[in-house]
């Protein structure tokens, strides 16, 4: 190897460590931020604390006692059980819907195949901010009150298609020749398809599901337009407060966020290396 | 009941709540809004239902003077965001692609590993993210306390609030995006095409225009494709990190909807959005994956 191309692939190395740090020194900056005493100046280390978790749980400490800077553990609370019920059931619907169809798709030859292909990757497609105001405009012109109900109706115009993506690719690696025998053994349709079928696209339904919480739980743009005045969710919230200025509670409250994605992301690799 | 009738049915039965939902939940909603785009706004923030083209001619240049002015600043902000959008893909591309090439040649462990890493922040939440480079940015923040502790500086700079700072910000949340679709295409690149070219007498540099970047151009188009569509519309980063100082497109569309109660005009902008992003993708759709479809010969 010539001495320039030595120095070519060290150069490379070099780059792809720095661009591997650069990706995670924000979040990091963030985690030591949250343990770090100095109420004033974040970037000035005073000491390990882990005051401001205690002050978003609404527990009394010496910091947020000489400054009040949590404005309501209620509405922090609320906007995260607005964020939960709406994930859960959002997440429940889609991944039917979103099923169905990747189901239809794969295992039925019929005209409209091709226009439902295109449709199902239409919401994926449509910029955030569109969809938003086009269900804004809608709701209200139909008279539907915006509030928790239209964020649900809302997440699942577009969760409905991550989870037939991912259902999809699942279909599209499967074996035919094993509900062809189940039938082939005298099993009825409905048994082929709770028993052969359904155990093994269980993974892509499974992750399927997994990656629309997440989204749901992570939405700004869309619910933004269409969450109503008391129907506030965690992203919608947090964007409120940075909007207005920097509290030392939100590094907390952002660390718990990361943790809590971290681990339904975790859950869902677990889950397709073990059903492998 | 036939088989073929029963088949008919249980299709019905997989297809129709979902064509139900989109066809009321999503295509409605769609068509409600390009109607709207094409109403009159009425004095008091509603419509008035009268065909009403100068939402359009507001923001391209025509207009009767009478109801409405043309107001170059729109035209300048949604050209502006455009070039924020494309210089968001580009930046994308020159950070991805050689860390995806080097991530391509490590042993089998190290790619899982570090394909891995490249997906968590995926996971993680947007608006942490972005929140981040809020505490990294502004003026007390950490990249102006560590220039300031190195004496490179004497006073801290103004790095937030600036077009800088917003294609900061879209650059660092778009990466997965921009970095899955070029590793794909870097890992799936033939390695004795380069050896044969280098034997061939080609410099490095004709090898990588020559054989290298085609190769791996599906890739780059497809991950910009990818980058480009939220970056447009982008009303969050701006707002948080480009503050007052930098408006784009995003920006005026939710000022229309929340403060402005101009929702024809809203309306009309999401579809200049709309329109450009289809313009993209139909561009994507005829010229690359065309391309595809046709062996290559000579």
């Amino acid at each position: 190897m010539t001495r320039k191309s030595m120095l070519a692939r060290r150069l490379l190395t070099a780059y792809g460590i720095l661009f591997f740090v650069l990706v995670y020194l924000p979040i990091a900056l963030i985690l030591a931020y949250s343990f770090n005493a100095n109420p004033v100046n974040m970037m000035v280390w005073s000491g390990f604390t882990l005051d401001w978790y205690c002050s978003i749980f609404g527990l009394e400490t010496e910091l947020s006692q000489q400054i009040l800077y949590v404005e309501s553990t209620d509405a922090l609370l609320s906007a995260v059980r607005n964020s939960l019920a709406i994930a859960l059931t959002t997440t429940a619907v889609s991944t039917v819907l979103g099923t169905a169809t990747a189901l239809a798709i794969a295992r039925y030859r019929f005209r409209l195949e091709k226009f439902y292909q295109t449709l199902m990757f239409m919401p994926m497609i449509m910029p955030d901010i569109v969809l938003g105001i086009a269900l804004l405009i809608f709701f209200i012109s139909i008279g539907i009150d915006l509030g928790i109900l239209t964020i649900m109706i809302g997440h699942c115009t577009f969760l409905t298609s991550y989870v037939f993506i991912v259902v999809s690719a699942r279909l599209a690696g499967m074996d035919r020749s094993l509900d062809e025998a189940s039938a082939d053994l005298g099993a009825n349709e409905w048994t082929t398809f709770r028993r052969v079928v359904l155990p093994l696209i269980m993974p892509g339904v499974v992750g399927g599901a997994l990656l629309a919480f997440i989204i749901s739980m992570d939405d700004l743009v869309i619910t933004y337009f269409i969450a109503g005045v008391d129907s506030t969710t965690l992203p919608v919230y947090i964007y409120g407060i940075l909007r207005r200025g920097i509290k030392p509670e939100i590094n907390a409250i952002a660390v718990l966020m990361l943790s809590f994605s971290i681990a339904v992301a975790a859950l869902g690799l677990y889950i397709r290396s073990r059903r492998r | 009941m036939s088989l073929q009738t029963r088949r008919t049915g249980q299709l019905a039965f997989l297809l129709a709540p979902v064509s139900l939902f989109l066809l009321v939940f999503f295509v409605a909603p769609l068509s409600i809004m390009l109607a709207y785009s094409f109403l009159e706004p009425g004095l008091y923030g509603g419509v008035v239902w009268e065909f009403y083209h100068w939402n359009y001619g507001r923001v391209l240049g025509w207009a009767d003077g009478v109801l409405e002015e043309f107001e170059p600043v729109y035209l300048s902000i949604f050209l502006g965001s455009l070039r924020l959008a494309l210089l968001t893909v580009a930046v994308c591309i020159l950070v991805c692609y050689p860390a995806a090439f080097w991530v391509s040649r490590l042993p089998e462990r190290w790619k899982t590993l570090c394909l891995f890493l490249i997906t968590l922040p995926f996971f993680a939440s947007l608006i942490v993210r972005l929140y981040a480079w809020i505490l990294i940015l502004r003026p007390s923040g950490f990249l102006n306390h560590v220039l300031l502790e190195a004496g490179l500086i004497d006073r801290p700079l103004q790095m937030i609030y600036t077009e800088g700072a917003v294609v900061t910000g879209m650059v660092y949340i778009m990466i997965p995006f921009m970095f899955l679709p070029i590793y794909a295409s870097v890992e799936k690149l033939d390695t004795s095409l380069v050896a044969a070219s280098q034997d061939l007498g080609a410099t490095r540099f004709q090898t990588f225009r020559r054989i290298v970047l085609p190769l791996t151009l599906p890739g780059i188009v497809g991950g910009s494709i990818i980058v480009f569509i939220p970056s447009l519309g982008n009303f969050v980063v701006p707002s948080l990190l480009g503050g007052a100082k930098v408006l784009m497109i995003g920006n005026l569309i939710e000022q229309q909807f929340l403060y402005a109660r101009n929702w024809p005009f809203g309306a009309a902008l999401a579809m200049l959005v709309m329109a450009t992003v289809m313009l993209f993708l139909l561009a994507y759709v005829t010229l690359v994956l065309r391309r595809d479809d046709v062996p290559r010969t000579g």
